[in-house]
């Protein structure tokens, strides 16, 4: 059950979804190699910024 | 200090500092091929994550490798040009992140030799452990539980923390201490009543009982911090960790919303170059060394044979404002000798001898030994025989010591009021010439004691203090620091006057008891200063816990020991002025590399932004003349790594200290680390910049 409940299980589920939900929005003149890949730099630079924000609310745990 | 009965020591005079060895000093060849191992390990996600800063750059990095091996991921027009410079990129920041954790795994290698020196002590052996009936079964070492009783003998090695519970023996605590003078333990004295675990019985036998269980004994903990197995961050590195990630947090928003913008300006850079922009304008180079700064620190205080139970206390050592100090031992030697008998009434120089002479004949400490040596001098002759004699110890409450005797009598040596009050309560009289004898010692600065039998005083004893060379110049030092020195003693106000302005404290108090420095120091974080002080008795315990920075001697209690946040394990009270340093020291370390670290990223923006937007008018930006975008790029990322190896040294050695004001020492690193941080990096991205041209890279 914890398994469910670690960010480990749960980033890499948000980024697949991420990535398949933005990607059609840069679909236009572009492959589906790139559209994807942007898509999933895009989903990448959110959790980025997650982990970042996650830094400032709890520092002591870093 | 402590006020209980100090036992005589055979302990030799104790060597200049450089005469004794420290903990073993780590083989530098050995570390550095260890810490490159290690910085190829630290590059494991798992460890990466918990530098916000640096994991930054391991996401652009490993971006940047995926796009070497394959250009066309993002840009479907991207070819064999571009894979050369993301390679370029791409090894570049690979080196930036190898070089971070070469500077910390360089600074926890150094503590984990520290560790295996102390780990050496830790030799398992045998134990005879006695059971409830009395009887003697030989176990492990590791079998040992707290509250178990064994017994020692000459040369075993003590097998656990413990106390004496019976016998008298020399113990040879060179292991821990570096001190070669063995060290006598006895039961029920405060002091001398502890032993540690790994230190070896000389003569003699004792009992003990063990008061830590297996892997919790006093060298166990010390191996666990000196190892920064429980090194958390201190509220320092959380304040500069949060800075650092709320800067990285600004910046990497700021590119990722670059592109839409350079898309506007039909000036769109490629991801390794938003991943090269990201990576300058982020704080990598504190960022990289932050946590190496702190182990250092750590490190430092434990090559000057202190243990510092978190980094937390180095630190709180930085902020000091007030050190409470001891006056014997620190400001004082610690041995004040009988300089002259001062006879009152009709007694004569002889017949006070006489009687100090039997008030100080049970007396071990090194005053009453040169009381005893003074009078023997002068002739004196024990009044009565030592075997029918009882004595009585010297404590806080009394303030005096003595002899009492079969026939009644009762010979008392002490402090003047203590003195006068126990004459009086037999019935005697004060005479007036006792407290001119009294005034006249103190006015020279030196301890009087009167001396008395039964009623009858006899005159005062002159123990003549000695300031210890230099401490004057030290305390005038914390001065200009801003640190207040508070002497605690137990003489009266005048001697203490005269040692206070011969010492030059600022402050001090005089006939203090063990209440009175938990006082003092609660008092002073009233006001909302931070204070440090030094004990080694079980009644130091609370003021040791009270204050900000407790430095505990390693010759003292158990209970000392655990109240502290450091253990000296040479036992001189006077390293506080040290260990002060030191925590300032790492304090203007980080205070430094963090200015040079933000001032240098200014070069950056220089180098990287005119590169980025080469189409959009901004060459007037390009002040370095760099050959070209891409050996802009390149040259301000191979600085950006070089110049976390080049501050290495500075990270793990420290700033080098002078005595300021914080005003002064902020004027001084915004001019050296600031000025400079904005300096160097425009020579050195320049000079990278032709030696990249010069080499054909690009």
């Amino acid at each position: 059950m914890t398994r469910f409940l670690h960010i480990r299980f749960w980033l890499p589920l948000l980024l697949v979804a991420g990535t398949l939900l933005l990607a059609p929005l840069f679909r236009s003149g572009q492959p589906p190699l790139q559209s994807h890949t942007l898509a999933l730099l895009l989903c990448g630079t959110v959790a980025l910024s997650g982990y970042l924000f996650t830094v400032i609310a709890q520092p002591e745990k870093f | 200090m402590t006020t209980t009965t100090r036992v005589m020591f055979p302990r030799m005079p104790r060597g200049p500092r450089q005469e004794r060895h420290y903990l073993e000093r780590p083989r530098q060849q050995g570390l550095v091929q260890r810490a490159v191992v290690a910085s190829f390990r630290k590059l494991d996600p798992r460890q990466a994550v918990v530098n916000p800063v640096m994991f930054v750059v391991w996401c652009g990095t490993a971006l940047c490798l995926l796009l070497t091996v394959e250009p066309r991921l993002l840009d479907g027009q991207a070819g064999a040009p571009e894979r050369g410079f993301n390679a370029l990129i791409s090894l570049t920041l690979l080196a930036t992140l190898l070089f971070a954790n070469f500077a910390e795994a360089l600074a926890e290698g150094r503590g984990k030799a520290q560790a295996d020196a102390l780990r050496r002590t830790q030799a398992r052996t045998q134990a005879r452990r006695q059971g409830a009936d009395g009887s003697i079964e030989l176990v492990d070492s590791s079998d040992l539980r707290r509250g178990d009783v064994v017994l020692i003998q000459a040369g075993d090695v003590i097998p656990a923390d413990g106390e004496v519970i019976a016998g008298v023996a020399s113990v040879d605590e060179s292991a821990i201490t570096g001190e070669s003078a063995p060290v006598l333990k006895e039961a029920g004295s405060d002091v001398a009543g502890s032993v540690t675990g790994g230190t070896r019985i000389l003569s003699d036998q004792l009992t003990l009982r063990i008061t830590a269980d297996p892997g919790k004994g006093f060298i166990d903990r010390m191996i666990a911090l000196v190892e920064g197995a429980e090194r958390s961050k201190t509220p320092n590195e959380i304040a500069l960790t949060v800075l650092l990630a709320v800067l990285t947090q600004v910046f990497l928003i700021a590119v990722a919303t670059l592109t839409p913008v350079a898309g506007f300006l039909q000036d769109a850079p490629s991801v390794v170059t938003l991943v090269a922009l990201l990576v300058a304008l982020i704080p990598t180079t504190i960022g990289g060394l932050l946590s190496a700064i702190g182990i250092a620190g750590m490190d430092r205080v434990a090559q000057f044979n202190v243990i510092a139970t978190s980094g937390r206390a180095v630190e709180a050592c930085g902020d000091v404002n007030t050190l409470v100090l001891d006056k014997t031992g620190t400001i004082t030697l610690g041995n004040r000798l009988a300089e002259e008998f001062l006879p009152v009434g009709a007694h004569s120089v002889a017949e006070l001898a006489e009687a100090a002479l039997g008030a100080s004949c049970f007396d071990q400490t090194p005053e009453g030994r040169s009381i005893v040596r003074l009078a023997e001098t002068l002739g004196a002759v024990l009044p009565f025989a030592a075997e029918s004699a009882s004595g009585i110890d010297f404590s806080a409450r009394t303030r005096m010591s003595g002899s009492d005797i079969p026939d009644g009598s009762e010979f008392r040596k002490g402090a003047v009021d203590a003195i006068k009050g126990f004459v009086r309560s037999r019935g005697g009289e004060v005479p007036e010439a006792l407290d001119q004898c009294f005034e006249r010692v103190s006015r020279l600065g030196g301890t009087p004691l009167a001396v008395c039998r039964g009623a009858d005083v006899f005159g005062v004893i002159y123990l003549k203090d000695i300031i210890k060379p230099g401490i004057r110049e030290r305390f005038e030092q914390l001065r200009r620091m801003g640190i207040r020195t508070v002497m605690l003693t137990g003489d009266n106000p005048i001697t203490a006057g005269v040692i206070a302005r011969e010492a030059g404290v600022d402050d001090f108090i005089a006939e203090a008891t063990p209440e009175d420095k938990i006082a003092v120091i609660q008092q002073e974080q009233k006001l909302g200063k931070l204070v440090a002080m030094t004990g080694d008795g079980s009644n130091d315990a609370p003021a040791l816990a009270q204050a900000n920075v407790g430095v505990a001697m390693n010759s003292g209690t158990q209970a000392a020991k655990e109240a502290a946040n450091m253990v000296d394990l040479d036992s001189d009270p006077t390293k506080l002025i040290d260990i002060v340093t030191i925590g300032k020291q790492l304090l203007i370390t980080r205070g430094a590399l963090t200015t040079f670290s933000i001032a240098n990223d200014i070069a950056k923006y220089f180098a990287i932004l005119p590169a980025l937007f080469a189409g959009a008018g901004l060459e007037a930006l390009n002040v370095m003349k760099l050959a070209s975008p891409q050996s802009a790029i390149l040259s301000a990322m191979v600085f950006n790594a070089l110049i976390i190896p080049a501050l290495v040294p500075l990270a793990l050695k420290g700033v080098k200290f002078r005595p300021l004001s914080a005003e002064q020492l902020l004027r001084r690193n915004l001019l050296v680390y600031g000025a400079g941080g904005v300096v160097a990096p425009f020579v050195g991205i320049k000079l990278i910049d032709l030696a990249i041209v010069a080499l054909r890279l690009i």
